[in-house]
Protein backbone atom coordinates (compact mmCIF):
# COMPACT_ATOMS: atom_id res chain seq x y z
CA UNK A 1 0.00 0.00 0.00
CA UNK A 2 1.50 2.79 -0.98
CA UNK A 3 1.38 6.27 1.27
CA UNK A 4 -0.79 9.13 -0.17
CA UNK A 5 0.80 12.27 -1.11
CA UNK A 6 -2.64 14.03 -0.84
CA UNK A 7 -1.46 16.95 1.33
CA UNK A 8 -5.34 17.93 2.44
CA UNK A 9 -5.72 14.56 3.71
CA UNK A 10 -2.68 14.13 5.37
CA UNK A 11 -2.43 17.91 7.52
CA UNK A 12 -5.90 15.96 9.21
CA UNK A 13 -5.53 14.89 12.96
CA UNK A 14 -6.97 11.34 12.46
CA UNK A 15 -7.19 8.62 15.61
CA UNK A 16 -4.58 5.96 15.56
CA UNK A 17 -5.72 3.79 18.56
CA UNK A 18 -7.91 4.10 21.23
CA UNK A 19 -6.72 4.39 25.36
CA UNK A 20 -5.72 1.56 26.71
CA UNK A 21 -4.92 -0.82 23.39
CA UNK A 22 -1.70 -0.19 23.93
CA UNK A 23 -0.51 -2.06 27.18
CA UNK A 24 1.85 0.79 29.77
CA UNK A 25 5.77 0.07 28.24
CA UNK A 26 4.43 -1.75 25.24
CA UNK A 27 4.20 -1.04 21.71
CA UNK A 28 1.87 -1.51 18.53
CA UNK A 29 1.86 -1.17 15.04
CA UNK A 30 -0.62 0.06 12.79
CA UNK A 31 -1.29 2.16 9.57
CA UNK A 32 -2.74 5.58 8.57
CA UNK A 33 -3.11 6.29 4.71
CA UNK A 34 -0.91 3.77 3.69
CA UNK A 35 1.76 4.59 6.22
CA UNK A 36 2.80 1.99 8.55
CA UNK A 37 3.34 3.35 12.05
CA UNK A 38 4.60 2.40 15.42
CA UNK A 39 2.89 3.60 18.59
CA UNK A 40 4.72 3.25 22.06
CA UNK A 41 3.30 3.96 25.65
CA UNK A 42 5.92 4.65 28.37
CA UNK A 43 3.44 5.87 31.01
CA UNK A 44 -0.22 6.47 31.84
CA UNK A 45 -0.86 8.74 29.23
CA UNK A 46 2.29 9.09 27.56
CA UNK A 47 2.37 8.07 23.82
CA UNK A 48 4.92 8.23 21.39
CA UNK A 49 4.54 8.14 17.39
CA UNK A 50 6.74 7.36 14.59
CA UNK A 51 7.00 6.69 11.14
CA UNK A 52 7.96 2.51 10.07
CA UNK A 53 9.55 3.19 7.02
CA UNK A 54 9.33 0.34 4.53
CA UNK A 55 13.20 0.25 4.19
CA UNK A 56 14.07 0.17 7.57
CA UNK A 57 15.37 3.76 8.40
CA UNK A 58 14.92 5.20 11.27
CA UNK A 59 11.15 6.53 11.76
CA UNK A 60 10.20 10.08 11.94
CA UNK A 61 8.40 11.10 15.30
CA UNK A 62 4.74 12.38 14.88
CA UNK A 63 2.88 15.09 17.09
CA UNK A 64 0.24 12.93 19.58
CA UNK A 65 -2.69 14.17 21.61
CA UNK A 66 -5.26 11.79 23.68
CA UNK A 67 -8.71 12.62 23.91
CA UNK A 68 -12.18 11.02 23.62
CA UNK A 69 -10.47 8.06 24.32
CA UNK A 70 -8.26 7.84 21.13
CA UNK A 71 -4.75 8.43 20.40
CA UNK A 72 -4.42 10.96 17.83
CA UNK A 73 -1.85 12.04 15.15
CA UNK A 74 -1.24 13.37 11.67
CA UNK A 75 1.46 13.30 9.28
CA UNK A 76 1.94 16.66 8.18
CA UNK A 77 1.26 20.07 9.49
CA UNK A 78 -2.60 19.77 11.29
CA UNK A 79 -4.57 23.11 9.51
CA UNK A 80 -7.02 22.59 12.29
CA UNK A 81 -7.15 21.47 16.08
CA UNK A 82 -8.98 18.85 17.18
CA UNK A 83 -12.99 19.41 17.62
CA UNK A 84 -13.97 20.71 20.98
CA UNK A 85 -16.58 18.53 22.60
CA UNK A 86 -18.04 19.74 25.32
CA UNK A 87 -20.11 17.31 26.81
CA UNK A 88 -17.06 14.96 27.09
CA UNK A 89 -16.08 17.13 29.88
CA UNK A 90 -19.33 17.38 32.23
CA UNK A 91 -18.96 15.14 35.23
CA UNK A 92 -21.89 13.07 35.08
CA UNK A 93 -22.01 11.66 31.95
CA UNK A 94 -20.87 8.63 30.82
CA UNK A 95 -18.13 8.61 28.23
CA UNK A 96 -17.05 5.31 26.66
CA UNK A 97 -14.82 4.14 23.96
CA UNK A 98 -16.38 1.23 22.49
CA UNK A 99 -13.12 0.40 20.75
CA UNK A 100 -12.64 0.58 17.38
CA UNK A 101 -14.53 -1.33 14.18
CA UNK A 102 -12.74 -2.35 10.89
CA UNK A 103 -14.56 -1.44 7.67
CA UNK A 104 -13.38 -2.02 4.10
CA UNK A 105 -14.81 1.60 2.39
CA UNK A 106 -13.56 4.57 1.94
CA UNK A 107 -14.03 7.16 5.07
CA UNK A 108 -16.38 8.91 3.73
CA UNK A 109 -19.04 6.85 2.77
CA UNK A 110 -18.93 6.16 7.03
CA UNK A 111 -19.32 9.68 7.68
CA UNK A 112 -22.10 10.05 5.19
CA UNK A 113 -23.74 7.01 6.39
CA UNK A 114 -23.71 8.60 10.19
CA UNK A 115 -24.98 11.64 8.90
CA UNK A 116 -28.00 9.97 7.45
CA UNK A 117 -31.68 9.51 8.60
CA UNK A 118 -33.37 7.76 5.70
CA UNK A 119 -31.78 4.37 6.17
CA UNK A 120 -32.77 4.26 9.99
CA UNK A 121 -35.92 2.51 9.27
CA UNK A 122 -34.53 -0.22 6.21
CA UNK A 123 -31.73 -1.24 8.13
CA UNK A 124 -32.00 -0.22 12.24
CA UNK A 125 -35.91 -1.05 11.53
CA UNK A 126 -37.40 -1.55 14.95
CA UNK A 127 -34.94 0.75 16.59
CA UNK A 128 -33.99 3.73 14.81
CA UNK A 129 -36.85 3.73 12.41
CA UNK A 130 -39.70 2.69 12.16
CA UNK A 131 -40.93 0.81 8.51
CA UNK A 132 -44.12 2.81 8.27
CA UNK A 133 -42.37 6.08 9.20
CA UNK A 134 -39.60 6.25 6.53
CA UNK A 135 -40.19 10.23 6.48
CA UNK A 136 -37.15 12.49 6.88
CA UNK A 137 -38.40 16.41 7.43
CA UNK A 138 -36.70 18.75 6.57
CA UNK A 139 -33.70 20.09 8.24
CA UNK A 140 -31.01 22.82 7.73
CA UNK A 141 -27.29 22.35 6.74
CA UNK A 142 -24.34 25.17 6.86
CA UNK A 143 -20.86 25.49 6.62
CA UNK A 144 -19.90 27.30 9.84
CA UNK A 145 -16.88 29.15 8.48
CA UNK A 146 -15.24 30.06 11.71
CA UNK A 147 -14.63 26.44 12.69
CA UNK A 148 -14.72 25.72 8.29
CA UNK A 149 -17.45 22.60 10.40
CA UNK A 150 -20.87 21.08 8.27
CA UNK A 151 -23.62 21.05 10.47
CA UNK A 152 -26.76 19.83 9.93
CA UNK A 153 -29.61 21.18 12.65
CA UNK A 154 -33.49 20.81 12.93
CA UNK A 155 -33.14 17.23 12.37
CA UNK A 156 -35.88 14.93 13.01
CA UNK A 157 -36.85 11.37 12.96
CA UNK A 158 -39.27 8.82 14.75
CA UNK A 159 -37.78 6.43 16.27
CA UNK A 160 -39.25 3.24 18.23
CA UNK A 161 -36.30 2.88 20.52
CA UNK A 162 -33.50 5.76 20.33
CA UNK A 163 -31.17 4.86 22.46
CA UNK A 164 -30.57 1.48 25.52
CA UNK A 165 -32.62 4.13 28.12
CA UNK A 166 -35.36 4.41 25.70
CA UNK A 167 -38.49 2.55 26.71
CA UNK A 168 -41.10 3.69 23.91
CA UNK A 169 -41.01 5.70 20.74
CA UNK A 170 -39.72 9.47 20.25
CA UNK A 171 -39.36 11.50 17.49
CA UNK A 172 -35.54 12.17 18.11
CA UNK A 173 -33.97 15.37 17.43
CA UNK A 174 -30.64 15.20 16.05
CA UNK A 175 -27.79 17.61 15.16
CA UNK A 176 -24.77 16.37 13.53
CA UNK A 177 -21.65 17.76 13.21
CA UNK A 178 -18.70 17.45 10.62
CA UNK A 179 -15.45 17.94 12.41
CA UNK A 180 -13.21 16.98 9.63
CA UNK A 181 -13.44 14.98 6.52
CA UNK A 182 -12.59 11.85 8.86
CA UNK A 183 -14.47 12.45 12.17
CA UNK A 184 -18.71 13.61 12.19
CA UNK A 185 -20.52 13.31 15.63
CA UNK A 186 -24.07 13.55 15.94
CA UNK A 187 -26.08 15.44 19.39
CA UNK A 188 -29.92 13.55 19.96
CA UNK A 189 -32.60 14.92 23.02
CA UNK A 190 -32.17 12.44 25.79
CA UNK A 191 -35.45 10.52 26.83
CA UNK A 192 -35.39 11.41 30.15
CA UNK A 193 -34.30 14.94 29.89
CA UNK A 194 -35.39 17.40 27.28
CA UNK A 195 -32.60 20.12 28.22
CA UNK A 196 -29.64 17.52 27.18
CA UNK A 197 -28.15 15.45 24.24
CA UNK A 198 -26.39 12.60 24.39
CA UNK A 199 -23.23 13.30 22.48
CA UNK A 200 -21.60 9.93 20.16
CA UNK A 201 -19.09 11.00 17.76
CA UNK A 202 -17.09 8.27 15.19
CA UNK A 203 -13.51 9.27 14.29
CA UNK A 204 -11.99 7.15 11.35
CA UNK A 205 -8.58 6.24 10.92
CA UNK A 206 -7.94 5.66 7.41
CA UNK A 207 -5.59 2.77 7.09
CA UNK A 208 -5.79 3.09 2.85
CA UNK A 209 -8.43 4.37 0.56
CA UNK A 210 -10.65 1.74 1.40
CA UNK A 211 -9.61 0.14 4.68
CA UNK A 212 -10.64 2.40 7.57
CA UNK A 213 -10.95 1.86 11.67
CA UNK A 214 -14.23 3.53 13.08
CA UNK A 215 -13.61 4.73 16.79
CA UNK A 216 -16.54 5.51 18.99
CA UNK A 217 -16.33 7.58 21.50
CA UNK A 218 -19.57 8.49 23.50
CA UNK A 219 -20.27 10.91 26.22
CA UNK A 220 -24.18 9.73 27.23
CA UNK A 221 -26.60 10.94 29.79
CA UNK A 222 -28.23 7.95 31.61
CA UNK A 223 -27.63 6.65 35.21
CA UNK A 224 -29.13 3.09 34.64
CA UNK A 225 -27.73 1.40 31.70
CA UNK A 226 -24.19 -0.53 32.07
CA UNK A 227 -21.59 0.60 29.91
CA UNK A 228 -21.32 -3.12 28.42
CA UNK A 229 -24.83 -2.18 27.40
CA UNK A 230 -24.54 0.89 26.14
CA UNK A 231 -21.32 0.11 24.51
CA UNK A 232 -23.72 -3.71 22.90
CA UNK A 233 -26.15 -1.07 21.05
CA UNK A 234 -23.80 1.24 19.49
CA UNK A 235 -22.15 -1.69 18.27
CA UNK A 236 -25.18 -3.17 17.42
CA UNK A 237 -26.00 -0.77 14.93
CA UNK A 238 -22.46 -0.43 13.85
CA UNK A 239 -22.68 -4.08 12.50
CA UNK A 240 -25.61 -3.21 10.60
CA UNK A 241 -24.13 -0.45 8.69
CA UNK A 242 -20.94 -2.45 7.85
CA UNK A 243 -22.77 -4.73 5.59
CA UNK A 244 -24.51 -1.69 3.66
CA UNK A 245 -21.00 0.29 3.81
CA UNK A 246 -18.78 -2.76 2.63
CA UNK A 247 -21.49 -3.56 -0.23
CA UNK A 248 -21.55 0.38 -1.92
CA UNK A 249 -20.03 0.76 -5.55
CA UNK A 250 -17.48 2.03 -5.77
CA UNK A 251 -16.18 1.89 -2.45
CA UNK A 252 -14.18 5.62 -3.07
CA UNK A 253 -16.77 8.20 -2.65
CA UNK A 254 -17.87 10.04 -5.90
CA UNK A 255 -17.81 13.52 -5.45
CA UNK A 256 -19.58 14.66 -9.34
CA UNK A 257 -23.32 14.76 -8.58
CA UNK A 258 -24.96 13.52 -11.65
CA UNK A 259 -23.05 9.73 -10.58
CA UNK A 260 -24.50 9.41 -7.67
CA UNK A 261 -28.38 11.07 -7.75
CA UNK A 262 -29.34 12.80 -4.08
CA UNK A 263 -32.68 13.93 -2.91
CA UNK A 264 -34.04 16.52 -0.23
CA UNK A 265 -33.14 13.82 2.93
CA UNK A 266 -29.46 13.99 1.72
CA UNK A 267 -29.17 17.73 2.38
CA UNK A 268 -26.37 16.79 4.73
CA UNK A 269 -24.15 14.52 2.59
CA UNK A 270 -24.58 17.01 -0.08
CA UNK A 271 -23.25 19.93 1.60
CA UNK A 272 -20.38 17.29 3.07
CA UNK A 273 -19.39 16.44 -1.15
CA UNK A 274 -19.48 20.11 -2.16
CA UNK A 275 -17.25 21.04 0.89
CA UNK A 276 -14.49 18.11 0.25
CA UNK A 277 -14.63 19.15 -2.93
CA UNK A 278 -13.95 22.71 -2.32
CA UNK A 279 -10.85 21.71 -0.30
CA UNK A 280 -9.70 19.95 -3.00
CA UNK A 281 -9.11 16.58 -0.92
CA UNK A 282 -8.19 13.52 -3.56
CA UNK A 283 -7.53 10.17 -0.86
CA UNK A 284 -10.60 8.17 -1.18
CA UNK A 285 -12.41 10.25 -3.95
CA UNK A 286 -13.31 8.44 -6.94
CA UNK A 287 -12.19 9.92 -10.72
CA UNK A 288 -14.35 8.43 -13.32
CA UNK A 289 -12.36 7.04 -15.80
CA UNK A 290 -12.39 9.41 -19.51
CA UNK A 291 -14.47 7.17 -21.29
CA UNK B 1 -20.02 0.58 -20.57
CA UNK B 2 -19.82 2.15 -23.83
CA UNK B 3 -16.42 0.05 -24.14
CA UNK B 4 -18.03 -3.16 -24.51
CA UNK B 5 -18.21 -5.53 -26.81
CA UNK B 6 -21.24 -6.03 -28.89
CA UNK B 7 -22.34 -9.38 -28.03
CA UNK B 8 -24.56 -11.23 -25.92
CA UNK B 9 -23.23 -13.31 -23.47
CA UNK B 10 -25.34 -15.93 -21.26
CA UNK B 11 -24.97 -15.06 -17.48
CA UNK B 12 -27.39 -17.27 -15.64
CA UNK B 13 -30.00 -20.59 -16.30
CA UNK B 14 -33.23 -18.96 -16.77
CA UNK B 15 -34.85 -20.85 -14.21
CA UNK B 16 -31.87 -20.56 -11.12
CA UNK B 17 -33.62 -16.87 -11.02
CA UNK B 18 -36.05 -17.08 -8.80
CA UNK B 19 -39.25 -15.22 -8.75
CA UNK B 20 -39.32 -12.26 -6.64
CA UNK B 21 -35.17 -12.77 -5.84
CA UNK B 22 -32.37 -10.39 -6.42
CA UNK B 23 -28.95 -11.82 -7.69
CA UNK B 24 -24.98 -10.69 -7.97
CA UNK B 25 -23.35 -12.14 -11.01
CA UNK B 26 -19.99 -10.83 -12.28
CA UNK B 27 -19.71 -10.54 -16.37
CA UNK B 28 -16.43 -9.30 -17.76
CA UNK B 29 -15.46 -7.61 -13.77
CA UNK B 30 -18.69 -6.26 -14.30
CA UNK B 31 -21.20 -6.06 -11.65
CA UNK B 32 -24.75 -6.98 -12.55
CA UNK B 33 -28.15 -7.87 -10.23
CA UNK B 34 -29.87 -10.31 -12.35
CA UNK B 35 -33.70 -10.34 -11.10
CA UNK B 36 -37.06 -11.17 -11.67
CA UNK B 37 -40.64 -9.50 -10.23
CA UNK B 38 -43.41 -11.86 -8.40
CA UNK B 39 -43.78 -12.91 -12.24
CA UNK B 40 -42.21 -11.89 -15.83
CA UNK B 41 -38.53 -12.23 -17.30
CA UNK B 42 -35.39 -11.92 -15.73
CA UNK B 43 -33.71 -8.04 -15.75
CA UNK B 44 -30.23 -7.56 -16.01
CA UNK B 45 -29.30 -4.12 -14.14
CA UNK B 46 -25.61 -2.54 -13.12
CA UNK B 47 -25.34 -3.83 -9.58
CA UNK B 48 -25.83 -0.43 -8.59
CA UNK B 49 -27.82 2.16 -6.58
CA UNK B 50 -28.04 5.58 -8.51
CA UNK B 51 -28.81 6.91 -5.09
CA UNK B 52 -26.21 6.12 -2.86
CA UNK B 53 -23.81 3.02 -4.88
CA UNK B 54 -25.66 0.25 -2.62
CA UNK B 55 -25.35 -3.06 -4.44
CA UNK B 56 -29.10 -3.53 -6.26
CA UNK B 57 -28.30 -7.34 -5.81
CA UNK B 58 -29.25 -7.19 -2.32
CA UNK B 59 -32.40 -5.19 -2.86
CA UNK B 60 -35.89 -7.18 -2.25
CA UNK B 61 -38.68 -7.11 -4.59
CA UNK B 62 -42.27 -6.59 -4.18
CA UNK B 63 -44.88 -6.97 -6.95
CA UNK B 64 -42.66 -5.74 -10.16
CA UNK B 65 -40.51 -3.45 -8.26
CA UNK B 66 -36.82 -3.78 -6.94
CA UNK B 67 -36.15 -2.02 -3.72
CA UNK B 68 -32.99 -1.10 -2.84
CA UNK B 69 -32.42 -2.17 1.00
CA UNK B 70 -30.52 0.86 1.37
CA UNK B 71 -32.93 3.26 1.58
CA UNK B 72 -36.26 1.42 0.37
CA UNK B 73 -36.05 3.44 -2.98
CA UNK B 74 -38.12 1.14 -5.62
CA UNK B 75 -37.60 0.60 -8.95
CA UNK B 76 -40.03 -0.23 -11.81
CA UNK B 77 -39.10 -3.22 -14.27
CA UNK B 78 -37.51 -0.27 -16.96
CA UNK B 79 -35.41 0.82 -14.25
CA UNK B 80 -37.88 4.26 -13.16
CA UNK B 81 -37.32 5.20 -9.50
CA UNK B 82 -40.94 4.99 -8.40
CA UNK B 83 -40.70 5.99 -5.28
CA UNK B 84 -38.51 7.64 -2.37
CA UNK B 85 -39.54 6.70 1.03
CA UNK B 86 -37.99 9.72 2.60
CA UNK B 87 -40.18 11.63 0.46
CA UNK B 88 -43.94 10.13 0.35
CA UNK B 89 -45.37 12.67 -1.53
CA UNK B 90 -42.74 13.44 -3.92
CA UNK B 91 -43.31 12.24 -7.40
CA UNK B 92 -39.52 10.96 -7.99
CA UNK B 93 -37.51 13.16 -11.00
CA UNK B 94 -37.47 11.06 -14.40
CA UNK B 95 -33.78 11.60 -14.52
CA UNK B 96 -33.58 8.88 -11.64
CA UNK B 97 -33.45 5.30 -13.20
CA UNK B 98 -31.20 2.42 -12.75
CA UNK B 99 -28.78 1.57 -15.19
CA UNK B 100 -29.95 -1.59 -17.39
CA UNK B 101 -29.22 -4.02 -19.30
CA UNK B 102 -30.70 -6.00 -22.65
CA UNK B 103 -31.96 -9.38 -21.59
CA UNK B 104 -33.52 -11.61 -23.49
CA UNK B 105 -33.99 -15.46 -22.35
CA UNK B 106 -33.54 -17.94 -25.14
CA UNK B 107 -32.74 -21.87 -24.56
CA UNK B 108 -33.17 -21.36 -20.71
CA UNK B 109 -30.21 -19.20 -20.60
CA UNK B 110 -30.12 -15.12 -19.54
CA UNK B 111 -28.54 -13.33 -22.34
CA UNK B 112 -26.87 -9.92 -22.03
CA UNK B 113 -25.44 -7.35 -23.91
CA UNK B 114 -23.53 -4.78 -21.95
CA UNK B 115 -22.68 -2.64 -24.96
CA UNK B 116 -26.53 -1.46 -24.44
CA UNK B 117 -27.58 -0.41 -28.04
CA UNK B 118 -26.05 -3.16 -29.68
CA UNK B 119 -26.92 -4.27 -33.06
CA UNK B 120 -25.54 -8.39 -32.45
CA UNK B 121 -27.66 -10.80 -32.66
CA UNK B 122 -28.62 -13.46 -30.02
CA UNK B 123 -26.73 -16.74 -30.31
CA UNK B 124 -28.89 -19.00 -32.97
CA UNK B 125 -29.33 -22.41 -32.23
CA UNK B 126 -32.62 -23.22 -34.19
CA UNK B 127 -36.20 -23.55 -31.88
CA UNK B 128 -36.07 -22.27 -28.60
CA UNK B 129 -38.08 -25.38 -27.22
CA UNK B 130 -37.08 -28.26 -25.57
CA UNK B 131 -33.85 -27.21 -23.68
CA UNK B 132 -33.57 -28.56 -19.95
CA UNK B 133 -31.42 -26.29 -18.01
CA UNK B 134 -29.05 -28.72 -17.07
CA UNK B 135 -26.29 -26.55 -14.74
CA UNK B 136 -23.71 -24.06 -14.06
CA UNK B 137 -20.25 -24.80 -12.98
CA UNK B 138 -17.45 -21.66 -11.80
CA UNK B 139 -14.03 -22.37 -13.25
CA UNK B 140 -11.33 -20.53 -12.09
CA UNK B 141 -9.57 -20.12 -15.40
CA UNK B 142 -9.64 -17.87 -18.26
CA UNK B 143 -12.53 -17.76 -20.93
CA UNK B 144 -10.04 -18.65 -23.76
CA UNK B 145 -9.12 -22.16 -21.75
CA UNK B 146 -12.67 -22.70 -21.10
CA UNK B 147 -13.46 -22.69 -24.82
CA UNK B 148 -10.63 -24.73 -26.26
CA UNK B 149 -11.30 -26.82 -23.33
CA UNK B 150 -14.81 -27.29 -24.61
CA UNK B 151 -13.76 -29.01 -27.68
CA UNK B 152 -11.66 -31.66 -26.49
CA UNK B 153 -13.62 -33.06 -23.59
CA UNK B 154 -15.08 -36.08 -23.48
CA UNK B 155 -19.21 -35.17 -23.41
CA UNK B 156 -19.72 -39.18 -24.74
CA UNK B 157 -19.26 -40.03 -28.29
CA UNK B 158 -18.89 -36.26 -30.05
CA UNK B 159 -20.36 -35.78 -33.53
CA UNK B 160 -19.87 -31.87 -33.42
CA UNK B 161 -18.89 -29.04 -31.57
CA UNK B 162 -19.87 -25.57 -33.16
CA UNK B 163 -18.65 -22.03 -31.49
CA UNK B 164 -20.98 -19.45 -31.49
CA UNK B 165 -18.49 -15.72 -31.36
CA UNK B 166 -16.97 -17.48 -28.24
CA UNK B 167 -19.78 -16.99 -26.17
CA UNK B 168 -21.62 -20.31 -26.70
CA UNK B 169 -21.15 -23.93 -27.92
CA UNK B 170 -22.92 -26.44 -29.34
CA UNK B 171 -21.80 -29.77 -28.65
CA UNK B 172 -23.38 -32.97 -30.27
CA UNK B 173 -23.48 -36.32 -29.16
CA UNK B 174 -24.23 -39.47 -31.33
CA UNK B 175 -26.78 -40.71 -28.99
CA UNK B 176 -29.31 -37.97 -30.37
CA UNK B 177 -28.07 -35.24 -27.23
CA UNK B 178 -27.05 -31.52 -27.93
CA UNK B 179 -25.76 -29.93 -24.90
CA UNK B 180 -25.63 -26.08 -25.23
CA UNK B 181 -23.02 -23.96 -22.94
CA UNK B 182 -23.01 -20.19 -22.88
CA UNK B 183 -19.36 -18.94 -21.78
CA UNK B 184 -19.46 -15.97 -19.48
CA UNK B 185 -15.93 -14.32 -18.38
CA UNK B 186 -16.76 -13.26 -14.63
CA UNK B 187 -12.75 -11.80 -14.80
CA UNK B 188 -9.46 -11.99 -15.84
CA UNK B 189 -9.26 -15.36 -14.38
CA UNK B 190 -12.79 -16.67 -14.05
CA UNK B 191 -15.29 -18.23 -15.88
CA UNK B 192 -18.65 -19.30 -15.22
CA UNK B 193 -20.25 -22.12 -18.12
CA UNK B 194 -24.35 -22.36 -17.94
CA UNK B 195 -25.42 -25.76 -19.55
CA UNK B 196 -28.45 -26.70 -21.08
CA UNK B 197 -29.68 -30.02 -23.13
CA UNK B 198 -31.87 -31.13 -25.65
CA UNK B 199 -32.55 -34.31 -27.15
CA UNK B 200 -33.78 -38.25 -26.48
CA UNK B 201 -33.83 -38.74 -22.48
CA UNK B 202 -32.90 -35.88 -21.65
CA UNK B 203 -34.56 -36.25 -18.27
CA UNK B 204 -33.37 -38.88 -17.20
CA UNK B 205 -29.54 -37.92 -17.96
CA UNK B 206 -29.57 -34.84 -16.16
CA UNK B 207 -27.47 -36.37 -12.88
CA UNK B 208 -25.03 -38.11 -15.46
CA UNK B 209 -24.59 -34.84 -17.64
CA UNK B 210 -24.18 -32.76 -13.95
CA UNK B 211 -21.24 -35.02 -13.28
CA UNK B 212 -19.74 -35.00 -16.52
CA UNK B 213 -20.10 -31.03 -15.93
CA UNK B 214 -18.16 -31.03 -12.96
CA UNK B 215 -15.36 -33.72 -14.14
CA UNK B 216 -15.30 -30.63 -17.02
CA UNK B 217 -14.68 -28.38 -14.34
CA UNK B 218 -11.39 -30.52 -12.17
CA UNK B 219 -10.03 -31.14 -16.04
CA UNK B 220 -9.74 -27.40 -16.99
CA UNK B 221 -8.57 -26.45 -13.64
CA UNK B 222 -5.98 -29.63 -13.24
CA UNK B 223 -4.64 -28.15 -17.05
S1 LIG C 1 -28.48 3.67 -2.04
FE1 LIG C 1 -30.19 2.70 -2.87
S2 LIG C 1 -31.83 3.72 -1.99
FE2 LIG C 1 -30.13 4.78 -1.23
FE1 LIG D 1 -26.89 3.41 10.39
Amino acid sequence: MAVTTDSVALNEWVPCGWLGQVPLGGQMDTVIFGQKISITRSDDDCYRVETLPEDGSSGRQLPVQTRYCCIFTTLGEAKRPLPEIAEFDEPDRRVTGCGSVGVNTSPYRLVENFLDMAHFSFIHTDILGAPDRTEVLAYKTEHRKDVDEIWAIDCTFYQPAASKASATGQMTQYVYRVMSPFSVMLYKNVHCDPTRNDAICVFIQPKGETECLAYMPMAIVDENSSTADLIDFQQSIFLQDRVILENQRPALLPLDPTYELPTRADASSIAYRRWLKAMNIKFGIYEKQAA
Amino acid sequence: MSLEQDRWTGVGLDRQVQAASSNPVILDGQALALWRGEDGPVRVWEDRCPHRGMRLSFGFVRGDTLRCIYHGWAYRTDGQCVEIPAHPDLAPPKTICANSYPAESRYGIVWTNLSGAGSAALPDFGADEGWEPVRSIYVDRPASVVREALHSFDFGDVSEVRMNGGSAALVRVRSGLEILFAVQPVSDGKTALHAVAKGQGVAGRRADLARRLERLRATIERA
